[in-house]
């Protein structure tokens, strides 16, 4: 079963000498269905006999092999994935098989919720996930923000709950934003394996652990400075150890001025030897980024108003207005509403 | 969204007709299937086989199909479906699209609770354990994700917020986001409207607009009453360069066109339409209820026709 039993020339199951015994069953579509369907020859036939195996209540091989086809045309139907795995475990399959079959289904379905819940189901079955996180590791490179693919790999980790798998996850993700530091999946793995998937061997200094998560979400903002994956991950950090967002003022502020204005800026004819002070908590943007950055400026008022009092009030009112007038004019209603909370902080009423 | 009236009677009655005989009963309670694909003995309204299930997402498309098709809904098994949506709930407070499944998320969930909402009985399901389930799927960026964990994404963040909003008013009082939260969500859905993309939706940080997203977060920021952030010209401008020559229109400038896609894009319009288009008459689409993503009238006709007599 590891490799497909689909027949090369496809032969209609009515013509088929080996499903002579079953009654196919089409479907009762009466007098005027919604929406018609037109079904293909070959999809017709084939659920015309899987609506007569399920009616009989067969288990057998032969039902492995059509509900396979009807999966290969339809990989949605989860009636017939349902059917395939209760076959499966009536007949006392050799499941890591069907679990290597899935590879290549897996492989041309990313986007199928069926084919992940029925890895979800063998691999409980199995209790072992052997290979299971390099195969997901695979998948992730064609599809590297699918989003059914990062649940199944946080299923994975959660269920078997192995210190050697979860050792790896840091690993992977630095691999995956090295590549692209705008993907968010990745950021949002990362959060899940640092902060809410429990202290693992290693980490539980958490301060230590603190400092590292910041010092690299840092360094991944100096080199794409507009990318709102490392700002969320930055202040939800902020937000988890209930650090002010003040603490990183030093930080965001070069950020937040055009080029010109940033203080000790490195160019290849300055360096430390000529009184530049190189503050390595805090990189600075480099040369080629867009600046200013909304996402700081958005941040320093968060500052300004986190600090509040009169001028707090003020400088956050002045730096909403400046998104609003200037550097991130299509959020305008947003961001005049920034401003007018900074001003006159009230909570806000919500029917939710 | 009003396109109902350009049909006729008859067809409006075949196609109530065809949806009641999706309404199947079973040890598990009463709900409506997809349709009749493993309808093993034919049209009748028994379900014959384990396989043979209703389904709650379609469940809740088939209620507010028929209250479109203004249906009476004297059919409406209302027990056996309050016993349905109690067979699909899970511990974890989390509903599953089929009783039985462990394919369990958070859109089921928001199904669940627009059935209960026009059913005004919510004696079915462990309110409160599906309420801890949804603030379980808040994420540290604001928006809300699938299920526990993961990224937060636009359809989900829908999901959550509009299912608190169905809840009955005692409950939701307890339920409101704190100010904190309120605060973080607003940041992320007013995000989510891209500049780089002409002004449309994208529905996770970083990606690209989609004008389904125009409304699962359009209608998401007016559920949370904050419509006015939103840039209604901005989003009438990306969803009209979606637009497909032959009509429809798609998620992206230059995809084919879908109905999912075109339906969502008139729902975002209807929240929001353009400011000073010349001819105002072209945009007047009906008001919308954003929480049961239905037009206001056929939201009220489904709360007054489906709700649990007594």
């Amino acid at each position: 079963m590891s490799t497909s039993r689909i027949p090369e020339t496809y032969i209609p199951y009515a013509e088929r000498p080996d499903w002579a015994d079953v009654t196919p069953i089409p479907q009762h579509d009466s007098l005027d269905p919604l929406v018609p369907i037109h079904y293909t020859p070959e999809y017709k036939d084939a659920t015309d006999y899987f609506r007569g195996v399920v009616q009989a209540g067969e288990r057998s091989e032969r039902v492995l092999d059509l509900t396979e086809y009807i999966i290969s045309l339809n990989p949605s139907h989860y009636s017939v994935w349902q059917y395939r795995y209760s076959t499966l475990i009536a007949l006392k399959s050799d499941l890591a098989a069907e679990l290597k079959l899935m590879n290549t289904i897996a492989a041309e379905n990313l986007k199928s919720y069926q084919v992940w819940h029925h890895r979800r189901l063998l691999l409980t079955q199995l209790r072992s996930a052997e290979g299971e996180l390099d195969f997901i590791a695979a998948a992730l490179e064609e599809d590297k923000k699918n989003y059914h693919t990062w649940a199944y790999r946080q299923w994975v980790l959660a269920e078997f709950n192995d210190d050697e798998m979860w050792a790896g996850e840091l690993g992977l993700i630095e691999k995956l934003l090295d590549k692209d530091v705008r993907n968010n999946s990745a950021w949002s793995h990362r959060f899940f394996i640092v902060w809410d998937s429990g202290i693992r061997k290693g980490e539980e200094d958490r301060e230590t652990v603190t400092r590292r998560e910041l010092a690299y979400t840092k360094e991944m903002i100096s080199l794409a400075p507009n990318n709102a994956s490392a700002w969320n991950y930055l202040r939800g950090v902020l937000e988890r150890t209930a650090t002010p967002l003040s603490s990183l003022e030093a930080f965001v502020a070069p950020y937040a001025r055009a080029h010109s204005h940033i203080s000790g800026f490195i160019t290849p004819a300055s360096n430390e030897t000529e009184g530049v002070f190189i503050d390595l908590e805090n990189p600075l943007p480099s040369e080629s980024a867009s600046l200013p950055c909304p996402l700081a400026i958005e941040f320093l008022a968060d500052i300004w108003e986190e600090k509040g009092g009169e001028e707090g009030a003020k400088k956050a009112s002045e730096y909403f207005a400046s998104l609003a007038e200037k550097y991130d004019p299509m959020r305008k209603r947003y961001w005049e509403f920034r401003q007018k909370e900074a001003q006159a902080p009230h909570p806000v009423t919500v029917s939710a | 969204m009003g396109a109902i009236d350009k049909t006729n009677t008859t067809d409006r009655e075949t196609w109530r007709s065809w949806i009641w005989r999706q309404q199947i009963s079973g040890e598990f309670g009463t709900g409506f299937r997809g349709g009749p694909s493993l309808s093993i003995m034919g049209d009748t309204s028994q379900s014959l086989s384990d396989y043979d299930l209703p389904h709650l997402i379609m469940t809740y498309t088939a209620l507010l199909s028929l209250a479109i098709l203004r249906d009476g809904f004297s059919q409406l098994d209302r027990s056996g479906l309050i016993k349905f949506l109690h067979a699909s709930q899970l511990p974890d407070g989390s509903f599953s699209p089929v009783p039985g499944s462990t394919e369990a998320d958070i859109r089921p969930l928001y199904c669940a609770f627009s059935i209960c909402h026009m059913l005004n009985d919510w004696s079915g399901i462990d309110v409160r354990a599906a309420i801890s389930y949804i603030q379980r799927c808040r994420t540290y960026e604001g928006g809300y994700s699938q299920s526990p964990d993961q990224e937060a994404s636009g359809g989900t963040t829908y999901c959550a917020i509009a299912a608190l909003a169905l809840l009955p008013l005692a409950i939701r009082s307890t339920t409101a986001l704190t100010p904190f939260e309120l605060k973080q969500t607003l940041r992320w859905l007013a995000l989510m409207q891209e500049p780089t993309d002409a002004g449309g939706f994208k529905g996770r940080t970083e990606k690209t607009a989609d004008a389904c997203y125009s409304f699962w977060c359009g209608a998401t920021l007016e559920n949370l009453n904050a419509g006015h952030l939103v840039d209604p010209d901005a989003n009438a401008r990306f969803i009209s360069s979606c637009q497909f020559k032959y009509g429809g229109i798609a998620k992206a400038p230059n995809h084919p066109p879908d109905p999912l896609h075109t339906y969502m894009s008139l729902a975002s319009l209807a929240i929001y339409p353009p400011t000073g288009v010349a001819e105002p008459d072209a945009w007047v689409l009906q008001k919308m209820d954003p929480a049961l993503n239905a037009s206001r009238d056929t939201a009220e006709w489904a709360r007054e026709k489906i709700r649990a007599t007594e």
